[in-house]
């Protein structure tokens, strides 16, 4: 069997996760933190329950969990798109939508070739890169804190608590992944479950409070906060370093899709075990058209609603047996 | 080759091995009698040595006082003389050729159906040199020859252990090349040995005549841009590997031991790291990551900040290249790859070449060409610059080479039309490449990629060797 180490889990999810978080637009605030880490939190009550619990997905299960990886995918190309001018692609700018869909088809035929090989290399490969897109964030972040002005972190929020909460729920687009692949890991879930969601509350912590500090002054012109405090964030003087968050954004954003092209090609093994060829690409064929129909749009509401029944659907719609096979 | 028996009547046996060898020169047959019986001894010219045959076979089989019938040859010559210390019987032309083409003397008698071979070679090889491709300052200067039985020697007087098993044996249905298998049976799993011969009984070559033949099949079928065997022409770094519980493959005819298996970490390693201070050890170590990073990288990042990101570039640079490239009539991808192209024409041609030219032609073109081409413009210098970094960092890790020189070409092109995020894309796909490199369960990427603190203390760094001493690592470690 396909078995993956806790740390390659919860670094396959915690790239979706930042990338979410990247793509963020709108105001953020100090309660925005709070709901990420309010967010969290339920998501990881629901997860132990879920890892106390065990067994395997029934099929009903499994088709409400391709239909949500492939929304997530969906989202993520999504928020590609509407983030890729902020960032700079160059073969986007100035193309329209024929940059857009060729930026797109460029992560797919990446996320095809990732996902044909496996679970374990793209796992293994995605702890190396979390690793080292952390550490890129560290260099931009920490040449942010020198410039950072800290009284913006206490800049009054404009959204209720509960808004924040449920965009802090919604920031979770691997939950789908981390029920249909905890069946793959070694030794205990729970303790995968923990790694993962402390990881996430650690790194969404840093993240928005940078960007808080960097950004709050001019939250209200800024149409991805997180892009902009990377933008912002100049350790010299007379040279900028914007693209090397292009290339964190770039990586973190192929292991997101590949991460759901994964999921989907997995459950669909499940689901329809005579479909054996082209898995792989149906489902990323499927997560484009879901992106052309999500176009542009955030749909904070649904990706919340979904994350949530994501965790609850896993406990109840399990049966009582071994484990998830991972392909 | 004929499978058949041996004859027992001498004149057909003889009109046989002419037949089957179709009269080939080099096959000497040495007809004489001796103890009342008629005789045979049979050899290869070349193969084996004058003298030897001379003293050790021929003086004393002559004086064989008379015996009743050949039998009694052959019991007298088995019981009393020692002839040879290597005494393998004979009893099908397959083993006789076999062993007649590796330099035995093959006796052969009228009225029996088997022969004795004796090992006489005495072909001329190449004795123990410095090793070519594996420079090293503080550790042994032998090298592994063409010869798999000086090898074999080399290895055992490095490893005295009788743990150390060297299982010698034939491939290829034409070459009958000598290979062997050598590994520490207190270290290496017997699963691991068992799935390495099954993959090695698939060979059915004709001929084995390099290293590369047999990797393929040690090696993951699927599609790997690095190898997850290596191969070494160090005896004492072979040594290492197998106290590692690895497995060494030795080839007749080749220099180089094929290692199994073969960690991506392994190729910024060198004996010599052992040799000096830790502290120093890291840093040289640190220093071939990245050279490694910058043979891949650094070209394709240029082109990608020249053309896309010039932000990244403070002003006094920025201006520095732009003054460079606007001279040049080439666009800066062309550019760069043409420069690449340029250079490994001419390190090809360096390497076909002989010796006392290709060194001299390598120079002279290099200097020749590159100076004219920035002279004329062609090249703009910063680029130049950037490429000789670029291919001096390959040399540093010359194991990697191969693959850093096409990964090199296919970044440029990835940098000039996507800039960063090309290069990071296709970094992506690379990485997982990497990381799906496995064989026989041992993931290429460790100690990293399953991540074992362990065995980053001689990857990140390098610990002292009085607490490697007590750490007894063997690569099964890392097997998943």
């Amino acid at each position: 069997m396909n078995s993956i180490s806790k740390c390659q889990l919860a670094a396959l999810l915690l790239i979706t996760d930042m990338f979410g978080l990247f793509c963020i637009s709108g105001n953020m605030s100090v309660e925005t933190l709070y709901g990420v880490l309010a967010g969290t939190a339920l998501q990881l009550l629901a997860a132990l329950v879920f890892a106390a619990k065990g067994g395997e997905l029934s099929k009903l299960a499994a088709v409400f969990y391709l239909m949500y990886a492939l929304f997530c995918g969906g989202t993520v190309f999504s928020a590609l798109w509407r983030t890729s001018g902020a960032v700079y692609i160059p073969s986007e700018s100035g193309n329209g939508i024929w940059g857009q869909l060729m930026t797109a088809g460029l992560i797919a035929l990446v996320c095809l070739y990732s996902s044909s090989t496996g679970i374990k290399p793209v796992a293994r490969a995605a702890v190396i890169a979390a690793a080292a897109g952390i550490f890129c964030l560290g260099i931009d972040f920490i040449s942010a804190v020198f410039n950072a002005e800290w009284s913006n972190v206490t800049v009054p929020e404009k959204r209720s608590l509960a808004y924040e909460v449920l965009r802090g729920t919604a920031l979770s687009g691997g939950l789908g992944s981390l029920v249909v692949l905890s069946g793959a890991v070694k030794g205990e879930r729970s303790g995968a479950f923990v790694w993962y969601f402390a990881a996430k509350a650690a790194v969404s912590s840093v993240l928005i409070l940078t960007v808080l500090a960097v950004t709050g002054s001019i939250m209200d012109i800024t149409e991805f906060p997180v892009v902009t405090a990377a933008q912002l964030s100049q350790p010299f003087d007379a040279q900028r370093i914007d693209s090397l968050f292009l290339v964190i954004f770039a990586v973190f954003a192929v292991f997101s899709a590949a991460l759901q092209v994964m999921t989907g090609a997995l459950l669909i093994k499940r689901i329809f075990p005579e479909f054996v060829r082209w898995r792989s690409t149906a489902v990323i064929v499927l997560t484009i058209g879901a992106a052309l129909l999500i176009w542009g749009r955030e749909l904070l509401l649904v990706r919340a609603s979904a994350a949530a029944a994501a965790l609850l659907i896993a406990p109840l719609g399990a049966k009582k047996s071994a484990a998830v096979s991972s392909g | 080759m004929e499978k058949g028996r041996l004859l027992p009547v001498l004149d057909s046996s003889i009109d046989e091995i002419y037949r089957i060898s179709g009269g080939s020169s080099d096959l000497l047959i040495n007809r004489f009698v001796t103890g009342g019986i008629h005789c045979a001894l049979l050899c290869c010219e070349g193969m084996v040595s004058t003298s030897v045959i001379t003293e050790l076979i021929f003086e004393p089989i002559t004086d064989i006082p008379q015996q009743k019938d050949s039998h009694g040859l052959f019991h007298y010559i088995n019981e009393q003389l020692l002839l040879s210390t290597d005494r393998p019987a004979v009893r099908d032309y397959d083993t006789m050729f076999r062993l007649i083409n590796s330099g035995f003397a093959v006796l052969i008698a009228e009225g029996v159906s088997f022969g004795l071979a004796f090992g006489v070679q005495g072909y001329s090889s190449r004795g123990v040199q410095e090793p070519s491709g594996e420079g090293n300052v503080m550790g042994a200067h032998e090298g592994f020859t063409e010869t798999v039985r000086v090898n074999m020697s080399q290895i055992r007087r490095r490893l005295k252990s009788p743990e150390l098993v060297m299982e010698l044996f034939t491939k290829g249905q034409k070459s009958h090349t000598d290979l062997c298998l050598c590994y520490m049976k207190d270290r290496v799993p017997k699963s691991l040995m068992e799935k390495i011969r099954r993959s090695l009984d698939d060979v059915e070559l004709e001929a084995i005549l390099t290293t590369g033949y047999l990797r393929p099949f040690v090696e993951n079928s699927s599609f790997e841009i690095f190898d997850s065997t290596g191969t070494t022409e160090r005896p004492d770094v072979l040594c290492s590997k197998l106290i590692e519980g690895r497995v060494a493959l030795l080839v007749d005819g080749v220099p180089y031991a094929i290692v199994i298996p073969r960690l991506f970490c392994e190729s910024f390693q060198t004996l010599d790291d052992y040799a000096y201070k830790p502290y120093y050890a890291v840093f040289i170590r640190w220093l071939k990551y990245a050279a490694f990073f910058a043979a891949v990288l650094l070209p394709s990042f240029y082109v990608a900040i020249v053309m896309y990101h010039p932000e990244l570039l403070n002003s006094t640079l920025f201006m520095l290249l732009v003054e460079a490239e606007k001279k040049a009539p080439l666009s800066i991808v062309t550019e760069s790859l043409f420069v690449l192209l340029m250079y490994e024409i001419i390190r090809e041609a360096g390497v076909r070449l002989p010796k006392p030219v290709g060194g001299a032609v390598s120079i002279i073109s290099g200097l020749i060409i590159g100076d004219a081409a920035v002279n004329s413009g062609l090249v703009s210098t910063p680029l130049l610059t950037m490429t000789a970094l670029s291919v001096l960092g390959g040399l540093v890790v010359p194991e990697l080479n191969p693959q850093i020189t096409v990964l090199r070409f296919v970044f440029i092109i990835a940098g000039g039309a996507l800039g960063l995020f090309g290069i990071s894309l296709l970094s992506c796909a690379v990485l997982v490449n990497i990381c799906a490199t496995e064989d026989y369960g041992f993931p290429y990427t460790a100690p990293l990629s399953p991540f074992r603190r362990k065995g980053m203390r001689d990857t990140a760094v390098r610990m002292g060797i009085k607490k490697m001493q007590s750490r007894g690592f063997t690569v099964e470690e890392y097997h998943e």
